[in-house]
């Protein structure tokens, strides 16, 4: 009897989970099995594919330069963009802390730019205001500062106007810190205060530890967020000037629908999976150097 | 845990909000155009009789897609329009694009089996999905009568065979072109060009223009290979060997020429730098600073006049520089095709319609040869009589072409995507002054020779 309540009560629980199984299996789990196939197969997507063993692994690795310079470009990218948008991210939190009037508003307008600026008509925006003939030459014009070629015209600057895009885009970062600031406890600040210690002290012996966990999280999830970056630089730059902004993603992108070489395409997929994973396990093994918990034995900080 | 799966949510949210932005990515193509040649004729069609013979399956639908700017997709719908009053039974579904675009949705529509019935294909890519199978061979129909050939050039839709199919039917004709503004050239004091001009008369003049007015000489950048290809069959060789294996030339002093020109173009400021370029790229045909008056040549097909009419009615056909050696190295290269998805389910409907789409007056009477000379010798002398400034100067460009060309190079081989993109890096490479032309020349030798080995 006991069972068959047990066994009912699964059931019902894998009823309601259905709706969501049914996506992970039809929209990650099958495509990724499908992509590991195929990323030991030429495959053109017009034919059915050729089975080639590590081939597509050992062009990646052994003849692509352009493998090459999308992973420098990436990781130039992640490297500039993740600690800027999380320290800005964690700026404006601390700033939307106190306590105001209209702090809803500006909290709504603060997340805006999140929502925006994934989108096809900022990315636009952002090509007349740093490109050629763009907003910000000829403004700096005006100032008398003459330039012959534009932030996102010159290899060596693109991929920063890029990652400025990118930082724009702190909302969600923001809005986890403000919710892990208002858990400290304010006792904490009040007999600090108490003690004499000032603003900044505070914050870097109180508000800053307590947020490590938070930190964290947000660590992980911009640095995987980072590294699939897309749509800037189709958009903004289509990986120009000299391949300075080509983004793996977007390299990825072109071998597959551009050049007919799914097959391919797929590799480098896994390949980023496998690096992905690898930054994650890094950061994971250092948190116990730098990440502090206040209860031990709790998994993270959201309860 | 209930914050975390909030922001979870909003980030799946942004990102496929990211991924449904790129289907409707910017179509700069798409920009203005003038809605009045096809708002003029929407009203003639339902008086008439259907002329059809056999009664069709009843309810049939076609979808069809070709790429284009809008005047393009407006007089395409409207004739659709007509050939379903035409035709009771007879629906579309259309999907119309910018060139940007086009062939990324084409191969995922290609790999999952959903291609459009009817598909507007170009001699780029013919040969990619015509060798992967994915086209029908309209030969059958055509031997039939369903599809009717009679009026039709043979050296022209035979450039639609591949391997024995006829995989595409080639809807119109078109040559490379120097279109240029004339009021630039005399605002610059400078004649307009002769027919047997050189590549060092067009430097001169782009110079010229640009310390004159302050204007570009020559608007654009290399965008693919077919100026190249041109460049490069004046020394006396094709830009791809017989076997699509390798490149066809062994002198890359060509190749480092062609590069030399448009490095001393840039470099004095007569043409734009790639930065500028990038711009000017994606402001679409009709606002392009040849047709606004902001440049003197650009690089094109001779159906641009007919499609920046309506901004510019005064922009003039050139034909391409000769060089030194004096070689005619032109080609007359099949505009578009219309092709039919072997997965089509429809095939006689499809057939049927690209019939009716090159051999009917009432369809080119809309047509008005935007997408091209007609292929058809019966349909070019029914235009005839109506063409207005720009189309007429369309055919006779075509017309003085035949004494300046040669024997049009066989399809682009498979590959010729990531090539044309090799160009362009390569060229970019010259003019932001990384490499010399000469190392370009070898870059583009090693790089090229590489990536046709592998897709032929």
């Amino acid at each position: 009897m006991k069972k068959s309540l047990r066994g009912y009560r699964n059931g019902l629980g894998y009823l309601m989970l259905a709706p969501w199984l049914a996506g992970f299996v039809l929209m990650y789990l099958l495509p990724m099995i499908a992509s590991l196939f195929l990323s030991f197969t030429n495959f053109n997507m017009l034919s059915a594919p050729k089975f080639i063993g590590f081939d597509n692994y050992a062009r990646m690795f052994g003849q692509d330069k352009s493998f090459w310079k999308a992973l420098g470009v990436t990781f130039t990218y992640v490297f500039a963009l993740v600690p800027a948008r999380l320290a800005f991210a964690l700026a404006v939190a601390m700033l939307l802390n106190s306590k105001r009037k209209g702090l809803a508003l500006y909290r709504t307008f603060y997340y805006m730019p999140s929502i925006l600026s994934g989108s096809i008509a900022v990315s636009i925006v952002w090509k007349q205001i740093f490109g050629s003939g763009g907003v910000l030459m000829t403004l700096l014009n005006q100032l008398g500062i003459h330039q012959k070629i534009s932030m996102l015209g010159n290899p060596d600057t693109a991929v920063y106007s890029l990652a400025l895009l990118g930082i724009w885009q702190f909302g969600s970062s923001m809005l986890i810190f403000l919710s892990a600031i208002k858990q400290i406890p304010a006792s904490l600040h009040e007999s600090a205060k108490i003690d004499g210690a000032r603003a900044g002290s505070r914050f870097f012996k109180i508000t800053l530890p307590m947020l490590t966990p938070t930190i964290f999280f947000n660590l992980i999830l911009q640095i995987i967020n980072a590294f699939r970056a897309f749509t800037e630089s189709y958009v903004v730059t289509d990986g120009g000037p000299l391949d300075s902004t080509l983004f793996y993603v977007l390299y990825l992108y072109r071998r597959a629908f551009n050049y007919f070489d799914m097959g391919y395409s797929s590799a480098m997929a896994w390949v980023l999976v496998i690096i992905i994973a690898l930054f994650t396990a890094v950061i994971f093994k250092t948190q116990n150097n730098w990440v502090y918990y206040e209860s031990k034995g709790g998994i993270g900080h959201d309860s | 845990m209930k914050a975390k799966a909030i922001f979870a949510a909003i980030i799946a949210v942004i990102i496929t909000a990211g991924c449904a932005g790129q289907q409707a990515a910017p179509n700069p193509t798409d920009a203005p155009a003038s809605q009045a040649p096809a708002a003029a004729v929407t009203e003639q069609p339902k008086a008439e009789a259907p002329p059809s013979e056999e009664p069709t399956a009843p309810d049939a639908k076609l979808s069809i897609t070709w790429w284009g700017s809008q005047t393009r997709h407006d007089y395409t719908q409207t004739l659709l329009d007509l050939y379903s009053s035409n035709n009771p039974g007879i629906s579309f579904e259309a999907s119309p694009s910018g060139w940007d675009g086009y062939f990324d949705k084409l191969s995922t529509q290609a790999a999952s089996g959903a291609l459009p019935d009817i598909i507007q294909m170009d001699y780029l890519y013919l040969a990619t999905y015509a060798k992967n199978n994915t086209l029908a061979d309209l030969l059958p129909y055509a031997d039939s009568g369903a599809l009717s050939l009679g009026d039709v050039d043979e050296n022209l839709y035979s450039s639609g065979f591949v391997d024995g199919k006829l995989s595409g039917l080639v809807l119109s004709s078109s040559v490379v072109t120097f279109p240029y503004n004339p009021a630039v050239l005399s605002e610059a004091g400078v004649s307009e060009p002769t027919v047997t001009w050189t590549w060092d008369d067009f430097i001169a003049i782009c110079q010229q223009v640009k310390e004159k007015t302050g204007k570009y000489g020559l608007s654009s950048n290399p965008i693919d290979t077919n100026i190249l290809n041109y460049y490069i069959r004046q020394s006396g060789s094709p830009l791809f060997a017989p076997d699509n294996k390798s490149l066809g030339y062994s002198d890359d002093s060509a190749f480092a020429g062609f590069a030399q020109l448009y490095k001393t173009l840039v470099d004095s400021g007569a043409a734009p730098t790639p930065d500028e370029w990038t711009q000017i790229n994606a402001l679409g045909k009709e606002a392009s600073p040849v047709a606004t008056g902001d440049a003197a040549f650009t690089t094109e097909w001779s159906n641009f006049g007919v499609i920046v009419a309506a901004v510019n009615p005064d922009i003039k056909l050139a034909v391409p520089p000769y060089s030194s050696s004096g070689n005619k190295a032109l080609w007359i290269k099949p505009g578009m095709f219309f092709s039919v998805a072997q997965t089509s389910k429809l095939k006689d409907e499809a057939v049927k319609f690209i019939d009716w789409f090159i051999n009917s007056e009432e369809a080119n009477a809309i047509i008005m040869a935007e997408r091209g000379v007609p292929v058809s010798s019966k349909i070019r002398s029914y235009l005839k009589t109506s063409l207005n400034k720009q189309q007429q100067d369309m055919f006779d460009y075509i017309d003085l072409i035949t004494a300046h060309s040669t024997q049009a190079p066989p399809p682009d081989p498979q590959g010729i995507s990531e090539v044309n993109k090799l160009l362009i890096d390569t060229i970019d490479q010259v003019l932001y002054g990384r490499i010399t032309p000469d190392e370009a020349a070898k870059n583009f030798r090693s790089e090229a020779d590489a990536i046709l080995a592998r897709n032929n």
